[in-house]
């Protein structure tokens, strides 16, 4: 069974990548979280060598290779991921990460946590709590190993002990998997960039290859680190998408985020500025939420997609499209995924639907 | 035979860590049965952790059986998954489910941490609840639950909501086989007992740094850190937030987002750093920080489950119970609890084990128990009044009243 047949038929339009470069936006609530459908968009792009053009107008016509993918998350590690993938999709990551066609930037490990301290017994811990709050180190990137931040004034090789070694080694071997270790964004824009060199290597054997960025709840920096401003990741966003042809952004979207309260706090202004200038930006938005009249069994939520035709300079079809299509409104399907990790995309009221 | 010995020595092995279990706070005269410590199934190599009947990823519980219930199927809070509780109002009932998780823990052996409180608090547990008393509403429970298959009941235990051993045992039995004497997953506690707790440190008490310049969260991590580095693989932790917050706790700064989403984001990640060996239980007072707020939408977002209670106002508490009709076994509610995310469940999008959510759930907090149940209306039988006023209606248009319709 092919991983792109697992994607359920009303969906494969919406997952498909659009054949020219863009930016799409997957917004989630609390409640209807849009992993599943990332899984799907992964799914589907290192599945798409195999795949014919079919009846759209999409990507594959030249029967170009597939898509490769780096997958920037800062709220799940690299082990969601790949049982999601493997359980949703019937895909290895793993081996995809292997092959180079897969890359993984672990934002959440070591973001704020200094990492290290499970193997080595003998960090005190008064060593540590002298550090200030984490986040302000603009230049102290913790380096990986528990002596980091001590020993952040270039620790010769001497210094560092000997069960740095091992990590050190396995990171290496371990190809395609980065962890970022603080919020800058120069930092997050140079670890994508060695991901991308990751990939390129291996993967110029037969055609062009697209490259899918995807980011998963950048926003968090905004959140955590009130230093960055919305516009400057925005055009950290443009600035990825200048080499990268596609990149996938996914935010949170809940009211709370949006719809700013009386005073309005910097946190909830940085995050709708943030979505709303993504959403400007992207070609198409796909955004999740739960079913508006309540829990039902059979029913995880609501997938709302928006083409956006007017973006980015291409005018021409707008209207005749609009007719055919459901206008700018977007088309809206209900999906449930299963205790088994399927999922099932289906119209109102059509709940027999694959 | 290797097997056999093997569970011996774990058994032997835990017989010390349960110090707490046969030391009831009271001169409990007669040890139970369930509380002696037994031997554990292969799958279940440490005290108080089970698979998930759904997909075996290893659970803990909450120390609130009902709690345990609804935690979308897995009957137990997966480990390296955290919980955060809202409450709204002057009350403390979530703290009242923290205290359960920080005993269960104490019971089991865990490693407990409470972050900005002192022992005062630890002294405070409630302790394990004799089961003399329960034993006739155990049996009774049992017979009505022969009715259903037994086999089944473990999968779901939705209906298990009554607060009795009884259902944790079937469960296991589910998970491990055929066990004789399988571990108590879940104990009763009485909250109006003391827990006596273990001598040596069963419970690390986090202080609060007292500081005006910086986030108090990264020496609070840090000291987690090093409690789970310096500690042998096999053992469970537990972390205890009371309050998160709280002004009467935390310093001002605490609230900025950058230190209290940081520290949330940086406890994401030690969760998941550690899968089999951290949980974590939150609670939030909602008064002080509004749902319709960013802020407390992002520590929802960084947290992996999210319970809002929102405990009935007294006087409306009254009047429920006067027009409820309910019998002596039904407590009536004190609450109503509402389910925003689940732990593993909601992050794959849903699906699988998470029937029960879209109901109405009311919680009821009685001495021995912390219940979860269904809630529904009360039939409208002492409805009198407007019962009679709509007879006055009625009878203007020539309906005959009650008194002539009585015999």
């Amino acid at each position: 069974m092919s991983p792109s047949s697992r994607i359920p038929p009303l969906l494969q339009p919406c997952i498909r990548l659009p054949k020219d470069k863009s930016i799409l936006l997957v917004t989630s609530t609390l409640g209807a979280s849009a992993n599943w459908l990332i899984i799907r968009f992964i799914c589907d792009a290192l599945s798409s060598t195999a795949k014919d053009g079919g009846l759209s107008d999409e990507i594959n016509t030249l029967g170009e290779g597939g898509v490769n993918i780096i997958l920037v998350s800062w709220m799940q590690e690299w082990e969601f991921w790949k049982q999601e993938a493997r359980k949703g999709g019937g895909l290895d990551l793993d081996r995809a990460k292997r092959e180079g066609r897969m890359a993984f930037v672990d934002g959440l490990r070591a973001l704020f946590l200094p990492d290290g301290g499970e193997k080595n017994e003998n960090i005190p811990v008064t060593k540590t709590t002298q550090t200030p709050p984490v986040r302000t180190l603009p230049g102290g990137i913790p380096a990986r190993g528990p002596a980091a931040v001590p020993a952040r004034t270039t620790p010769s090789a001497s210094t560092i002990p000997a069960r740095n070694l091992p990590e050190q080694t396995s990171a290496s071997t371990k190809q395609g998997h980065y962890t970022l270790c603080s919020p800058d964004l120069a930092h997050l824009k140079s670890t994508i960039q060695t991901a991308v060199a990751h990939l390129t290597p291996t993967s110029t054997s037969t055609t062009t290859t697209k490259t899918l960025l995807i980011l998963d709840t950048p926003s968090i920096l905004l959140a955590t680190t009130p230093t960055i401003s919305p516009s400057s990741l925005t055009s950290l966003v443009l600035t990825l998408h200048t080499t990268l042809p596609h990149i996938l952004v996914h935010s949170h979207a809940d009211d709370p985020l949006l719809s700013l309260s009386t005073p309005p706090q910097p946190l909830e202004l940085a995050h709708h500025n943030f979505v709303v200038k993504v959403a400007h930006m992207s070609r198409r938005v796909l955004s999740v939420r739960v079913l508006d009249t309540g829990v039902a069994r059979d029913v995880s939520g609501v997938l709302r997609v928006t083409e956006n035709k007017v973006g980015l300079g291409d005018l021409r079809v707008k209207g005749k499209e609009e007719e055919e299509d459901d206008g700018n409104g977007g088309r809206e399907v209900l999906y449930y995924v299963k205790g088994d990790g399927s999922v099932r995309v289906f119209e109102r009221g059509g709940g027999g639907d694959g | 035979m290797e097997l056999r010995a093997l569970l011996t020595t774990c058994a032997m092995a835990f017989r010390k860590r349960n110090i707490a279990l046969s030391r009831g706070p009271t001169d409990s005269t007669t040890p139970q049965p369930e509380f002696s410590p037994s031997a554990p199934a292969p799958t279940q190599l440490f005290p108080g952790v089970r698979p998930s009947p759904i997909d075996g990823r290893p659970t803990t519980s909450t120390g609130t059986l009902s709690l345990d219930g609804i935690l979308a199927g897995h009957a137990g809070l997966p480990l390296g998954h955290s919980i955060i509780i809202e409450e709204s109002g002057t009350t403390d009932y979530a703290g009242a489910l923290l205290r359960f998780y920080a005993a269960e823990g104490v019971v089991q052996g865990h490693k407990v941490h409470v972050v900005g409180m002192g022992e005062f608090w630890g002294r405070e547990l409630p302790g394990i609840a004799e089961a003399k008393n329960d034993k006739r509403k155990e049996g009774k429970e049992r017979a009505e639950k022969m009715k259903i298959a037994w086999r089944y009941e473990g999968l779901g235990q939705f209906e298990s909501a009554r607060g009795s051993p009884a259902t944790s045992r079937t469960a296991a039995q589910v998970s491990t086989g055929a066990s004789d004497e399988p571990s108590v997953f879940c104990h009763t506690f009485d909250l109006a007992k003391r827990l006596t707790l273990p001598v040596g440190t069963a419970i690390n008490y986090i202080p609060l740094p007292r500081t005006l310049s910086g986030s108090p969260f990264p020496p609070i991590l840090q000291n987690i850190q090093h409690q789970l580095s310096s500690t042998p693989a096999h053992t469970i932790h537990r972390l205890v937030m009371p309050s998160l917050l709280s002004p009467a706790l935390y310093p001002p700064l605490a609230s900025q987002p950058s230190s209290v989403l940081q520290f949330l984001h940086a406890l994401r990640a030690l969760l998941r750093r550690y899968p089999t060996r951290l949980t974590a239980v939150l609670t939030l007072p909602l008064t002080l920080y509004p749902r319709s707020a960013g802020l407390v939408r992002w520590i929802e977002i960084l947290s992996d489950g999210v319970l809002e209670l929102s405990p009935f106002p007294h006087d409306h508490m009254q009047s429920l119970s006067t027009l409820a009709g309910t019998t002596k076994d039904e407590e009536r509610p004190q609450g109503m609890l509402a389910v925003h995310k689940l732990p593993v469940f909601h992050e794959k999008g849903g699906g699988g084990g998470g029937e029960d959510l879209g109901e109405d759930l009311a919680f009821t907090l009685s001495r021995r128990k912390f219940v979860i149940a269904k809630f529904s209306l009360p039939p409208l039988e002492g409805d009198r009044e407007a019962q009679e006023e709509a007879a006055v209606a009625h009878s203007a248009g020539k309906m005959p009243s009650k008194k002539d319709l009585e015999f």
